[in-house]
């Protein structure tokens, strides 16, 4: 599913964050990519969705060359995508329910389909409540807890997480676990987690992949 | 070479400019023939938001400013041409002033006002929230939800307004010629009627199908550049205004020399 040669990526203030990384991770698969703050996690998670231009190297999702090349739109009509943003991330003039249909609406979802997969996503991460609300009306852990379920109405077959537990209170971290967790065991998504702390993970059975500002090393489960 | 590299740089800032509008435009265009029916009805909806603010919200403003124009502008005129007995002109004046240059003109530039510092700051503000590339990634199509619905919604919006712009000016010249100096309502409009052609039709419709484009994609271009702070919101705003004034200008200037030169 993913396929990265020769990967270098800059930090905003122009320092080298990563250089020759090649990395490879089949459909189905998992990897954790964990490390300090300000070590490329982010920022390698913006490469692999297509939004952020590396400094050199290729990748490739679902065989689709995003860079060089078009970046996500690329991917377009190619690999369906799930991204949950760290914060942000959710249209500020739309209610939560509104934001997490959008994406259905735009794939052509329509009528009791899309309000049935809109309403189980909200139920599954308890967010019925606050449904109507826009995302500035409501806490931090209900905007995370909105991306993660934004992702699970899509239904994506490649899903991004940045530090998707940070921020959350225990009820709502414990949600997120087991919705995390059943994303490792679908054998149909490929799963990338960025964390500063891999151990909030210990109990996936994924790839790691430690960042940090000197060189990096691989683990494998 | 440094010297020759300095001059150099606004010219290839300029073209570099152009380019990207250039890009913006025909990447926007083909977008929308990629559209699939699921996605009309959601870009149908941005479309008529960016038409309620630009185009209804701005209603009784370009109204009454037209309103207060056309009366003002047949004062002035109306005032010299009796002194010569040129009364006859009258349609004339409001034909060349109101409707063939200051209708599409100055409802831009309200427009301008309005609506393209909103598109940039409201842009640029999606931007720094991540919302532009969340909405990508969740394969939503940008151009084809954000910059498509607010390039047809001004582009009808201000269809609209130099319509709406016109009738009031032409009412509010009106209402000054009767009340002032008795001018009947047959007589103005057929001095008006006489006066127009179906090339000043053509004109304003072009016109209006340019400013349209100047204003939607100045506004995305600078909007959709802001990358790091909301301190480079303000600094948009103000680029995006003087850009588009600029180039509304300048196409104004070229139409009527195509046209009437």
């Amino acid at each position: 599913m993913i396929d990265v040669r020769d990967l270098a990526l800059d930090a905003l203030d122009g320092r080298r964050l990563m250089e020759g990384l090649d990395l490879v991770v089949a459909r189905g698969g998992n990897l954790l990519l964990h490390g300090p703050s300000g070590g490329g996690k982010s920022g390698l998670l913006r490469v692999l969705a297509g939004t952020e231009r590396p400094a050199r190297g290729q990748v490739r999702i679902g065989g689709q060359e995003v860079w060089p090349g078009g970046g996500i739109l690329a991917l377009a009509g190619h690999v369906r995508m799930g991204f949950a943003f760290p914060s942000g991330g959710l249209l500020s003039n739309l209610s939560l329910r509104e934001n997490i249909a959008l994406p259905l609406r735009f794939l052509g979802v329509s009528g009791t389909e899309l309000e049935r997969r809109t309403g189980e996503a909200l139920e599954r991460m308890n967010l019925q409540a606050v449904a109507g609300l826009r995302p500035h009306a409501v806490s931090v852990s209900a905007r995370k807890q909105a991306n993660l379920a934004r992702v699970l109405a899509l239904d994506p077959e490649l899903i991004l997480l940045d530090d998707p537990l940070e921020g959350l209170d225990a009820a709502d971290r414990t949600i997120a676990q087991g919705l995390i967790q059943a994303w490792a065991a679908d054998k149909s998504c490929t799963l990338i987690i960025a964390a500063e702390e891999g151990d909030a993970f210990s109990y996936l059975e994924a790839a790691r992949l430690q960042l940090s500002h000197a060189p990096m090393s691989v683990e494998l489960p | 070479m440094t010297y020759l590299a300095r001059l150099g740089a606004p010219v290839r800032g300029f073209l570099e400019f152009l380019g990207d509008q250039a890009f913006l435009v025909l990447h926007t265009l083909r977008q929308a023939l990629l559209l699939r029916m699921g996605q009309l009805a959601v870009v149908a909806g941005q479309t008529k938001l960016q038409i309620r603010f630009t185009g209804l919200d701005a209603l009784w403003l370009v109204s009454g400013t037209a309103l207060l124009l056309g009366a003002v502008t047949l004062i002035q005129a109306f005032s010299q041409l009796s002194g010569l007995g040129a009364e006859n002109y009258i349609g004339v004046l409001m034909v060349l002033i109101i409707l063939r240059e200051l209708g599409p003109l100055l409802t831009a530039v309200l427009v301008i006002g309005r609506s393209s510092t909103a598109i940039a700051t409201e842009l640029g503000a999606m931007q720094l929230n991540g919302e532009v590339d969340a909405l990508a990634v969740h394969g939503i199509n940008p151009y084809q939800y954000l910059l498509l619905p607010r390039w047809l919604g001004v582009m009808i919006s201000l269809f609209v307004l130099v319509v709406f712009f016109d009738t009031a000016a032409l009412a509010g010249g009106f209402l000054v010629a009767k009340l002032k100096y008795g001018v009947t309502f047959g007589f103005f409009m057929n001095s008006v009627r006489q006066s127009l052609s179906n090339r000043d039709f053509a004109a304003t419709l072009l016109k209006i199908l340019l400013f349209a484009g100047a204003i939607t994609f100045h506004a995305c271009h600078f909007g959709l550049r802001i990358r790091r702070s909301q301190t480079e919101i303000p600094q948009a705003v103000t680029k995006t205004v003087v850009s588009a004034l600029v180039a509304v200008f300048a196409l104004d200037g070229l139409i009527a020399a195509l046209f009437y030169f």
